[in-house]
């Protein structure tokens, strides 16, 4: 007989909604340091269809400060001859150091929703974020995990390379399969720019993990 | 007797020397104005003069004083006993080789006898000057726990004399070690008496505050009995002290807070406190003297673990101003800079707006002088201070550390003579080998990785844990080129014998390092197959062996990422989970499903995520018997489990059992 698992579709409610007691995310294997993705960015606009082949790595995530940060490759750049890799560093929603509002970075709480509601799993979270900013959710035993990733400088090319690093990503984590999908968000670029990405795995037959311990 | 006059007429040149050499004759003298008159001499030279106090040390002034105030004592000339004293005092004064050179003398016991003087002067000078002796670490060992030692002691802080009660504090201050001996002074009152001198003199005030730091600190029943006080009203006047306009008294009354606030932290709650005693710290430690020496050190105290505090400090702008004093290109004494370049390091310790603050104020070239200060307790807080800073990801990603000039200094310390300063630079060198797959490893050229290897085999277990932390770093997403340069150096053998080390966190290193070793490139796993299959071997023999969480987890991690490669690779996992013939009670890996450990159940579940991963033609029957062996059952009474991330890996392998036709 198949087993009956228990479905939580919803995260729980918090009682109190001190962020001075909120505790971090718990750690999630996938989204960790060494982890690699790779799918696809898609930069179309009314002129052309186009997409960008990216390769992601997290080089390092703080759960107690909310904070991850790693290097985003962008290959078939039209306007660069090699691939432009980037470093970025993320911001986790864990209603702890961070809310489900950017408050900067010219993101209006419109521009916030409208970018949240593009991910099906922010469905069931979307009253409660719109009603009180989501101040009494449990995210802790939700299986995505929510983030805006800030792209900080080029690690590879010149300024002058063609490309823009000015805006940020809404990004959405699947804790169970790794998978990422995101939208890019810069008041001066085409809107909705969506990266859909997923966990590589070096031609092996499953998941391989390294791991370091700063001192 | 015929008196030398003071050759008034000779040339400079040879008169200083003439006179010093006369200055000796004339102590001897039998005659009590001429020896008077020299005592003041000598005094007045050396009075805040080291070098004079080192060239009459080196002629025997001391043992000549001490002669002077000796026979003084027995024909109790006053004026001569209070002289010699203050000279005495006036050499121990923040002179190590002076309070060296008054012990030896033996004069010691006299200097004692001279607070039981009819005569007033004679008590203070005696009183002064043994206060000097107290002030060093060479001071005679004062055992509280004997009673007549207690008694003299309570007789010195009811003394009206302030240079005596003074002394009873100092004594305190600075011979007070042990919790046993706090425990033996509060019983006794010491905390009652040493309040009354709050309200006394400046120089009581100061001895007061330092003896209570000394008698609370670490001890929080003392703590609690001081605050207790009078309904905290001493507290409160401690708290006011750090306001005051004497710069050495704000120290002192902040230290004794940082004292308290390290012991008990409870009584800090109020915010402005905590801020206002950080800020003051910070102000003195603009004050040139040995206050602001102190403050450095007091400052890192403080903030020590305390993120609230650093973000308090950080705030109130401590960086800047730090680097600033660090700048002025003056030279800074050793204990300052010790202070400052901890204060840093506990700045820099948990965030990263710290950091990168630290960072962009262009400090690397600075810290890496000062890894060659000749003082080791500064190369150590140096190191100390670029391994907290290299916490940060973003510059280690950027390559901040790398440069030649910033790497060989730290290479070159690990075969510092201090010991203290090996470990701190082999802290900072784990961190900054974290290159992200650049490459180029400045490290590597400079011979990191044979060190590294040489030190993993060091008689002590810090050092061959901190060398292998380091050798982990370095190997993660490590390319073949990089592995095989380690690997040769260590080869099978060499491996066992790290994993088999009798310390468990040494095999936790060196397992975590295999892990990295065997990721990335499928021929890496390879590694564990060299010497047919010793590495594995002893990976398996490990873990059969009941070992503590931390080093099992590790150990799982390198059967996943084995178990990520080939059918072969994955067989030869299900050989070691499940050798023939073992019984039921040895398998391991349900006792790992069981641990509390949430970081251990999920590695285990990682490892039957690879064996039974449907791309391989052998799943099926590693999956049949992993049901046989009981785990399939066993994660399926898990399927809620506690942890978020391990009830998600078990409902991958579930729902694969069930592809599998699993009933």
């Amino acid at each position: 007989m198949p087993v009956r698992v228990v479905e939580n579709n919803a995260p729980a409610q918090v009682s109190g909604n001190d962020p001075g007691n909120r505790s971090p995310l718990p750690p999630s294997s996938l989204l960790a340091a060494g982890q690699a993705f790779s799918g696809t960015q898609n930069v179309s606009n009314q002129q052309k269809e186009e997409a960008w082949r990216v390769n992601v790595q997290i080089q390092g995530i703080d759960l107690e400060h909310g904070y991850l940060c790693g290097t985003m490759e962008a290959l078939n750049v039209p306007m660069a001859d090699t691939p432009v890799i980037t470093f970025w560093e993320g911001e986790i929603v864990d209603g702890k150091n961070y809310t489900f509002y950017t408050g900067k970075w010219e993101a209006t709480r419109e521009d916030d929703m409208r970018h949240w509601s593009k991910f099906p799993s922010f469905a069931p979270l979307q009253g409660q974020v719109e009603s009180d900013g989501g101040r009494q959710l449990d995210l802790s035993n939700y299986p995505y995990i929510f983030m805006r990733w800030k792209e900080q400088y080029f690690v590879n090319v010149g300024t002058d390379c063609g490309l823009t690093i000015a805006g940020f990503y809404y990004v959405c984590f699947s804790c169970s399969d790794g998978s990422i999908s995101g939208f890019y968000y810069d008041p001066n670029s085409s809107p909705f720019q969506k990266l859909e990405l997923k966990t590589v795995n070096e031609g092996r037959s499953g998941f391989s993990f390294s791991s370091y311990e700063l001192q | 007797m015929p008196t030398t006059t003071s050759s008034s007429s000779s040339s400079a040149a040879s008169s200083s020397g003439n006179r010093q050499a006369d200055v000796f004759s004339r102590l001897a003298s039998s005659d009590p104005e001429v020896k008077l008159k020299a005592l003041r001499e000598v005094k007045n030279q050396i009075i805040g003069n080291r070098t004079k106090k080192l060239s009459f040390l080196k002629l025997g002034a001391v043992p000549a004083i001490a002669s002077a105030l000796s026979d003084a004592d027995c024909s109790s000339n006053s004026s001569i006993l209070v002289q010699s004293a203050a000279a005495l005092g006036s050499f121990a004064c923040g002179f190590e080789a002076g309070v060296q050179a008054v012990l030896d003398a033996g004069v010691f016991p006299r200097l004692l006898r001279l607070l039981t003087s009819s005569d007033e002067k004679v008590v203070d000078a005696g009183a002064r000057s043994l206060r000097m002796i107290f002030q060093s670490n060479q001071a005679p060992k004062y055992d509280f726990l004997q009673e007549k030692n207690m008694e003299f002691l309570f007789s010195l802080l009811n003394s009206e004399n302030e240079n005596v009660s003074g002394l009873g504090a100092s004594i305190i201050a600075h011979a007070c070690g042990t919790s046993v001996e706090q425990q033996v002074l509060c019983d006794a009152g010491v905390l009652e008496k040493l309040v009354l001198l709050l309200d006394g003199s400046l120089s009581q005030r100061e001895a007061c505050l330092e003896s209570l730091a000394t008698v609370l600190k670490s001890n929080p029943e003392a703590v609690s009995r001081f605050v207790g006080l009078e309904a905290g009203r001493y507290m409160s006047s401690v708290t006011e002290l750090t306001k005051d306009r004497y710069p050495r008294t704000r120290l002192l009354s902040c230290l004794c807070l940082v004292v308290i606030y390290n012991t008990s932290p409870s009584y800090f709650l109020n915010m402005g406190t905590k801020s206002s005693l950080v800020t003051t710290l910070l102000e003195l430690l603009n004050d040139p003297g040995q206050s602001g020496d102190e403050a450095a050190l007091g400052l890192s105290s403080l903030i020590a673990e305390k993120e609230d505090l650093q973000k308090l400090a950080y705030e109130a702008n401590a960086i800047k101003n730090i680097v600033d004093i660090l700048k002025t290109g003056s030279e800074l004494n050793p204990k300052r800079l010790q202070g400052l370049f901890l204060s840093l390091a506990e700045l820099c310790s948990k965030l990263e707006d710290c950091r990168c603050s630290f960072l962009s104020l262009e400090m690397l070239d600075l810290l890496v002088n000062e890894l060659r200060h000749k003082n080791a307790d500064v190369r150590t807080a140096a190191c100390i201070c670029f391994r907290n800073a290299a916490r940060s990801i973003k510059n280690l990603s950027a390559g901040r550390f790398t440069t030649d000039h910033v790497m060989l200094p730290l290479v070159q310390l690990l075969h510092d003579p201090s010991s203290s300063v090996q470990v701190a630079v082999l802290g900072a060198l784990s961190n900054i080998v974290l290159d992200f797959s650049s490459p180029k490893s400045t490290f590597i050229e400079y011979g990191g990785i044979k060190q590294l290897i040489e030190l993993s085999k060091s008689m002590d277990p810090n050092t061959r844990c901190s060398s292998l932390r380091a050798l982990r770093n370095l190997m993660f997403l490590a390319d073949n080129n990089r592995k095989e340069l380690f690997y040769s150096e260590v080869k099978a053998q060499g491996f066992v014998a790290l994993i088999s080390d009798p310390e468990p966190s040494v095999q936790e290193q060196a397992l975590a390092l295999l892990r990295n070793l065997v990721d990335g490139c499928i021929n890496s796993i390879e590694f564990v197959f060299d010497e047919d299959g010793l590495i594995l071997d002893t990976v398996g023999r490990q873990l059969r062996k009941a070992p503590q969480a931390q080093m099992a987890i590790q150990g799982m991690y390198v059967l996943t990422n084995v178990a990520s490669g080939t059918e072969l690779h994955k067989e030869a996992v299900m050989q070691q989970l499940f050798p023939q013939p073992q019984a039921e009670s040895n398998n391991f890996m349900l006792k790992f499903l069981q641990s509390h450990e949430s970081q251990l159940r999920s590695a285990t579940v990682w490892t039957i995520i690879n064996l039974i991963s449907p791309s391989s033609p052998g799943a099926l029957d590693r999956h049949v018997k992993l049901r046989n062996e009981g785990i399939i059952p066993q994660l399926k009474n898990m399927v809620n489990d506690a942890c978020l991330d391990v009830k998600i890996r078990i409902r991958t392998v579930l729902s694969q059992s069930m592809s599998f036709g699993d009933n």
